[in-house]
């Protein structure tokens, strides 16, 4: 073979070896060398079947790189991993490839976010999504951008929403088909959510599901007056995906003004709500609400993660979710029916939930000008940090934080593109609250085990075939637990508070564990 | 009404950290008043208006009535960072460094911080009756028979356990401390919580510090650090309470009581340069 054909062999090589192909995405809970999309399968359970590390073997783990970005700013990634590079995203605008057996960078992704931005929580990203050599990454100030997954180069990037209006975007895309689903952010500024598709290939719209009908549509009718208008409902988590009944599964964040539920009397929908669109169209095939006319800022963006249960000796399609109102759900994602809910922290709002999937309401429990006490506080119960469902063990897995907050409202009116929450919150200084690694049961909504922690942990989950569940938390430990009793096995003190989700992937056929913590990201794998 | 041109704001963003539980209001927003008068002190609708924002932002750290509490005394008409409308205006938009005073830049609107400005100057009351008690006789206290300085910083001196109180006639209001003085553990900062670990032998080493979810970190009164793993000792916890002798109630006359106060709200630290 002449050399420049050799040559040329080597470089398509490399170029298959970058694509990732719809079909991987489909069956990536059997690829355990990478991780293809945001909740490792489309299902959305962060479980690998990887089990060199396991309940015996975990003493020996042991950091082998760090990579420090060098980006100030919350670290929530979830790094893909393929063709032998991690691929991550930061805080304002920045983006890595880094060299998976060094952790150097291969390439840097920056663009400057543009001035005068609206935004309640920073300018952090949760991560990419891959479809064959590219990478598709929302940008702070709403833009959906493909880049080149070889060199970080740009292919096109396209506006979701107008940032001066207080549109941003943060949640890693999800891949569906050739379309690149993708949410917004901005719920605290009177934007009105949407739920987009873009062609992977050429960046076009292709439908958009508002989480807020408009006048003449459906569900309206649930807002007082023209409260629709402002009406919140953003979408900054990344949903779920059954490709059998070819449906997507998202979520909504609460309405506007977060706190002053007056000037919006109604059910608010869609917000605090898990939305089934079709894949193709967009449309809504059903919706759960969780908590009708929020005031409280109880999003519902937790992760919609499909399993199927028994109920009653029949096997069920569930979609189940940790609400960050206190009740952790099992629906039927096939119709989006009701199964039950079950307290999972301490809850004051509400007595239960009623045969329907209704709140059954405390009065007296919305905000006030002096302060109201109600459990949990602001943050949930669990907010969005990414849950696992382990098969292995069957139970699900997701962190709480167990206490209470005063709520406080005022009165406030609507400016384009300013603070429109009419409220703030407060802890309580007495009351410090605790946190809690839960192990439910999600065919009964029973607790398996707990692990409790000092305080709440910001960390997501992650769950594998070698018995272990890994979970990050405030202070920065890198935690291991026994899956099946939640004892604590080993700990690593990372240096920087951790926010994301731990990954597993295999490099030359050995398992590794990656975090974002602090501003750096940290592997881990056995050693002798 | 609209106001333009009577503030200067760059890098507004805010962080409000929703993983943690304190939904904690960060920014970098700076943004400073250009006028030194308020826009609206002719407005007689202004104090009202700012009145509905103070309730709901200001009253957990300063009171229902701006009387104070974890935040200074609003009532008393004297502001520890100046007392032009523009130096309230610059505190409400950018909070104080160093304190609890959070910045609400962005949570705001220039003419809705001109509001509050308008509402705080109503809450001034200006028949205050001096401090009852001796100063002198409460620094002496303070430095001698009530054993304070062990454990707390004025200026330079004293022991390292309990809160700096160079500049606390600024941060607290008099009622809050007076509280701090009868029942120590009615408000504790976090960070002196009691942290108590108990060794395997028995041995009892209480202090304040830090407790994470694996390892715990002690001072004791004696300067003393420790440092465990919690799974190596019989006990570790962590309690929501001051290691302040709450006796003064008992110990100390009334009159020695107001002393120590008009000492400590004479605390005003070094003039910050404006």
């Amino acid at each position: 073979m002449k050399p420049a054909a050799i040559s040329m062999t080597l470089l398509f090589a490399a170029f298959a070896a970058s694509t990732v192909t719809e079909q991987q995405l489909r069956e990536a809970q059997s690829d355990s060398a990478t991780w293809l999309t945001y909740g490792k399968n489309y299902l959305g359970w962060r479980y690998s079947e990887l089990a060199e590390i396991n309940t015996r073997t975990i003493s020996r783990l042991a950091p082998r790189w760090i990579h420090q970005t060098g980006a100030s700013g919350s670290h929530e990634t979830t790094p893909l991993v393929f063709a032998g590079r991690m691929f991550l995203t930061g805080p304002s605008n920045n983006a890595w490839a880094l060299d998976l057996l060094t952790g150097k960078e291969v390439w840097h992704y920056h663009k400057a976010p543009p001035a005068g931005l609206s935004m309640c929580c920073g300018e952090q990203n949760r991560g990419f999504a891959a479809l064959d050599d590219k990478l598709f990454k929302v940008n702070i100030e709403a833009t959906l951008v493909a880049l080149d997954a070889r060199s970080g180069t740009v292919l096109w990037e396209r506006p979701m929403a107008d940032y001066k209006k207080g549109y941003t975007a943060t949640g890693a895309p999800l891949i569906v088909k050739n379309k690149v689903i993708a949410g917004m952010a901005g719920a605290e500024f009177g934007t009105r959510g949407f739920i987009d598709a873009y062609d992977a290939s050429t960046g076009e719209r292709v439908w958009r599901f508002n989480t807020i009908p408009a006048k003449g549509e459906p569900g309206v009718e649930t807002w007082a007056g023209d409260s629709w208008q402002h009406g919140g409902g953003s979408t900054w988590v990344t949903g779920t995906y059954d490709p059998e009944l070819n449906l997507i599964y998202w979520t909504t964040a609460n309405p506007g003004p977060g706190m002053d539920g007056d000037v919006r009397a109604g059910d608010n929908l869609y917000t605090n709500s898990l939305v089934a669109l079709e894949a193709d169209t967009g449309k809504l095939k059903w919706y759960f609400q969780f908590t009708p006319h929020d005031t409280h800022d109880w999003d519902a963006v937790e992760d919609p993660v499909l399993i199927d249960i028994v109920r009653q000796g029949r096997k069920v399609k569930a979609v189940v979710q940790a609400n960050r109102n206190g009740f952790f759900y099992a629906l039927d994602r096939t119709n989006g029916q009701f199964l039950f809910a079950s307290p999972y922290t301490k809850i004051t709002w509400a007595t239960g939930i009623d045969a329907n999937g209704r709140p059954i309401v405390v009065p007296g429990m919305d905000p006030t000008e002096t302060g109201t006490k109600v459990c949990p506080g602001l943050g949930g119960g669990h907010t969005w940090h990414p849950t696992s469902y382990s098969p292995q063990t069957q139970l699900f897995y997701f962190n709480s934080a167990d206490g209470c907050q005063l709520f406080y409202r005022n009165k406030q009116e609507f400016h384009e593109g300013q603070w429109y929450q009419a409220s703030t919150e407060a802890a309580i200084p007495s009351e410090p609250p605790t946190g809690t690694v839960l192990a439910m049961d999600p065919t009964s909504g029973n607790p398996r085990w707990r692990f409790e922690m000092v305080s709440p942990s910001p960390g997501g989950m992650l769950s594998t075939a070698g018995g272990l569940v890994f979970t990050g938390d405030g202070e920065g430990y890198l935690i291991a637990l026994d899956a099946n009793t939640g004892k604590p096995l080993w700990h690593f003190q990372t240096g920087g508070e951790i926010i994301a989700p731990p990954i597993t992937y295999s490099l030359n056929g050995k398992q590794q564990i990656a975090i974002a913590a602090g501003t750096s990201i940290v592997t881990f794998a056995l050693t002798p | 009404m609209r106001i333009s041109l009577t503030a200067a704001c760059t890098g507004r963003y805010s962080l409000r950290l929703q993983h943690r539980w304190i939904a904690l209001i960060v920014t970098s927003a700076a943004c400073f008043a250009q006028t030194s008068q308020n826009p609206l002190a002719g407005d007689p609708n202004a104090a009202a208006g700012g009145g509905a924002a103070f309730r709901p932002y200001c009253t957990p750290c300063h009171g229902i009535r701006g009387e104070g509490g974890r935040g200074p005394d609003l009532t008393r008409g004297v502001y520890s960072a100046g007392d032009k409308d523009s130096d309230l205006f610059n505190v409400i938009a950018n909070g104080v460094p160093g304190t609890d005073m959070a910045a609400f830049a962005d949570q705001f609107r220039e003419e809705d911080i001109w509001r509050i400005v308008a509402f705080v100057r109503s809450l001034a009351r200006h028949d205050m009756a001096p401090m009852a008690g001796d100063r002198a006789a409460g620094e002496k206290l303070f430095w001698g028979k009530g054993g304070c300085s062990a454990c707390h910083v004025v200026n330079g001196k004293g022991g390292r356990l309990g809160p700096e109180l160079s500049r606390i006639g600024r941060e607290r209001s008099l009622a809050f401390l007076r509280e701090s003085v009868l029942t120590p553990s009615a408000d504790v900062q976090p960070e002196f919580a009691t942290i108590t670990a108990v060794k395997r032998d028995g041995t009892k080493i209480v202090g304040i510090g830090s407790l994470d979810n694996f390892t715990v970190q002690i001072t004791d009164a004696a300067g003393n650090y420790y440092s465990f793993e919690r799974s190596d000792l019989a006990s570790s916890t962590r309690e929501l309470k001051s290691l302040m002798p709450d006796e003064y109630g008992r110990s100390l006359t009334a009159a020695e009581i107001d002393g120590l106060l008009a000492y400590l709200v004479s605390l005003r630290g070094v003039e910050a340069a404006r």
